[in-house]
């Protein structure tokens, strides 16, 4: 067997982000639902609407691409972890999973931090 | 799943066997057909062995008590891993479709025909320690004291300690399929039987264990194991429960249920126990009831 | 494990990718809901890549670009279906994420263990957590509905 370090440090965070995600990509689509917000689907997605949203909680948004990118990655750690086994192996697809979650959460961050003015 | 209660239909009369054989000389897998005569109350494991007396005496498969109590012969009949000595002919086989399909049990490296190896298996089996574990290993043996344990502890692993080892709930998890290191639901549902044990005390050893990538995490509670399990014992339960004590014993939420130890049975009230009176007649005639009582008891025992 | 059976014991990836639907079990959609789970898992993460990606464009490329990338999805067939898919996938996967929290975490909705009693059903396929998917099932095809006339409507 491979020694590893416990696999519960990074599984916990599955199932806190998973809570998370409830409330915050909860809100997130109820920003998209006419009956909600008044608006339609399309006129939800206008730049005016968006730019409003970025302005207003743009620190939500951010923290939903860090959690829903981290449960989603995580997941797709797990598959492949399951599909084939080794050292070598495993040791790739974790640095994989961070490299590809930090570059991820970099342009959500990017996108967040300056995003231009309207107009 | 176990015994379907009463009322299995009789079987056809006949009834082909399709049976999934594989050649360990040329290492491949082949498909066999047989038509067998059936009698009501046929079991897969009877059809086998009156396949083997009666037409192919090459066929090889696993089998031993043909009561449900081994757990040798789990194979993979109709597509669902199950014991073939609890499935009925009757039960699976109809007149519009009297074909059986018998397949060596999935995710097992096979050996010849319907045998296949489970040596990893009980390699798993060993390595979540199923046994009581005491912080004083001679406690056991010097000890003059119980365990105490109610019964609604006992219930807690019951359930669990009921395992027969066949292998089927391996067959039957998605995810012993993809990843051979998993330590599937028979070995986590051992672990899980000794950690809620109130008389273990080497929970720690064993949940360092179970918590790495390829032990209860990889669980993603497809339940298969418990849906084709012929004991009950529901191993799905069980590993929701392991992993879940996991997370609350890490976030500080979960304490080792304990047993007390209990003294040697003292009874210290008046004796209960009532002295039966010397007969003072013989109840046969011609009996010397004096001579009797002096007389020792002998009983011939031939030794040969 | 020694080194010879671990290799045996490798399933290929074809047979390993189609064991959950190799399985015939009656009555059990907890499996169902496995496979779907993991499948709108791997289609949420792969759109989730593309959408902080896409998000990325009013900083990359100004507010018009983003104006006629919005245009683009409001004006094809064939990328509103897809719209509605990934809501459906997320849709489920949410509400069924709900509940395997309950059941993996936090341990609900599996019972407790018992003495076997015939019929001999384990208790985990009949305890809570049944129900709870079944009413996963029905809230995801409404959910999934509603989404299609918020997408098309």
């Amino acid at each position: 067997m491979i020694k590893m370090s416990k696999a519960s440090n990074i599984q916990v965070w599955q199932y806190i982000t998973a809570i998370l995600l409830i409330f915050f990509l909860g809100f997130h689509l109820a920003e998209r639902i006419p009956q909600i917000t008044g608006l339609t689907y399309h006129q939800s997605l206008d730049a005016e609407n968006v730019y409003h949203n970025y302005s207003s909680y743009g620190w939500a948004l951010w923290f939903l691409a860090a959690i829903a990118l981290f449960h989603g990655l995580n997941g797709l750690r797990g598959i492949f972890l399951e599909w084939r086994q080794g050292k070598t192996y495993t040791l790739t697809v974790n640095a994989l999973f961070w490299i590809v979650y930090l570059a991820l959460l970099g342009i959500a961050t990017w996108t967040v931090i300056s995003l231009p003015a309207l107009g | 799943m176990s015994l379907v209660e009463g009322g299995i239909p009789t079987p056809p009369e006949k009834v082909i066997f399709k049976i999934k054989r594989f050649d360990p000389e040329k290492q491949e897998f082949y498909w066999k057909e047989y038509e067998i005569e059936t009698f009501r109350g046929m079991t897969v494991l009877d059809a086998l062995l009156k396949i083997k007396e009666e037409q192919d005496s090459s066929l090889a498969f696993r089998y031993s008590c043909r009561m449900g109590v081994c757990g040798s012969c789990g194979m993979v009949i109709n597509g669902m891993p199950r014991l073939a000595c609890q499935t009925q002919v009757g039960a699976i086989a109809t007149e519009g479709n009297p074909v059986v399909t018998v397949e060596p049990l999935y995710n097992y490296p096979p050996i010849r025909d319907l045998f296949t190896d489970f040596t990893s298996f009980f390699e798993k089996h060993k390595s979540v320690k199923p046994y009581l574990i005491r912080k004083d290993p001679q406690e056991t043996e010097t000890g003059d004291a119980e365990f105490a344990m109610t019964p609604e502890e006992y219930e807690d692993i019951y359930q669990f300690s009921l395992c027969i080892s066949c292998g089927v709930c391996y067959a039957a998890c998605p995810v012993a399929a993809m990843d051979p290191l998993y330590l599937g639901p028979q070995a986590l549902a051992y672990a899980w039987r000794y950690v809620s044990d109130v008389r273990d005390e080497g929970y720690e050893e064993r949940l360092k264990i179970i918590d790495t990538e390829h032990g209860c995490h990889r669980c993603h509670f497809a339940a298969s194991c418990s849906a084709v399990c012929p004991k009950v014992v529901d191993p799905a339960m069980a590993i929701q429960k392991l992993r879940s004590t996991l997370y609350k014993k890490k976030l500080g939420a979960w304490k080792k249920k304990t047993s007390k130890k209990v003294g040697p049975y003292h009874y210290e009230g008046p004796s209960r126990a009532k002295k039966v009176p010397q007969l003072t007649e013989a109840l046969l005639p011609g009996v010397d009831l004096e001579a009797k009582i002096k007389e020792p008891v002998n009983i011939d025992i031939e030794l040969k | 494990m020694s080194g010879g059976t671990l290799k045996k014991n490798l399933p290929g990836l074809l047979q390993a990718s189609l064991n959950p639907w190799l399985v015939r079990i009656k009555d059990h959609p907890e499996r169902l809901a496995f496979i779907l789970h993991r499948v709108t898992g791997v289609i949420i993460i792969l759109y989730l890549m593309a959408h902080v990606y896409v998000t990325n464009t009013p900083t990359r490329a100004g507010w018009e670009a983003w104006t006629q990338v919005m245009a683009q999805f409001g004006n094809n067939i064939w990328n509103k279906i897809g719209e509605w898919i990934i809501a459906g996938c997320v849709i489920f996967h949410g509400l069924n994420g709900i509940r395997l929290l309950l059941v993996e975490f936090f341990g609900i909705g599996v019972g407790r263990p018992v003495h076997p009693k015939p019929p001999y059903r384990p208790v985990s396929l009949y305890a809570g957590q049944r129900l709870m998917l079944l009413i996963v099932f029905g809230l995801a095809v409404i959910g999934w509905v509603w989404a299609g006339l918020i997408i098309f409507g």
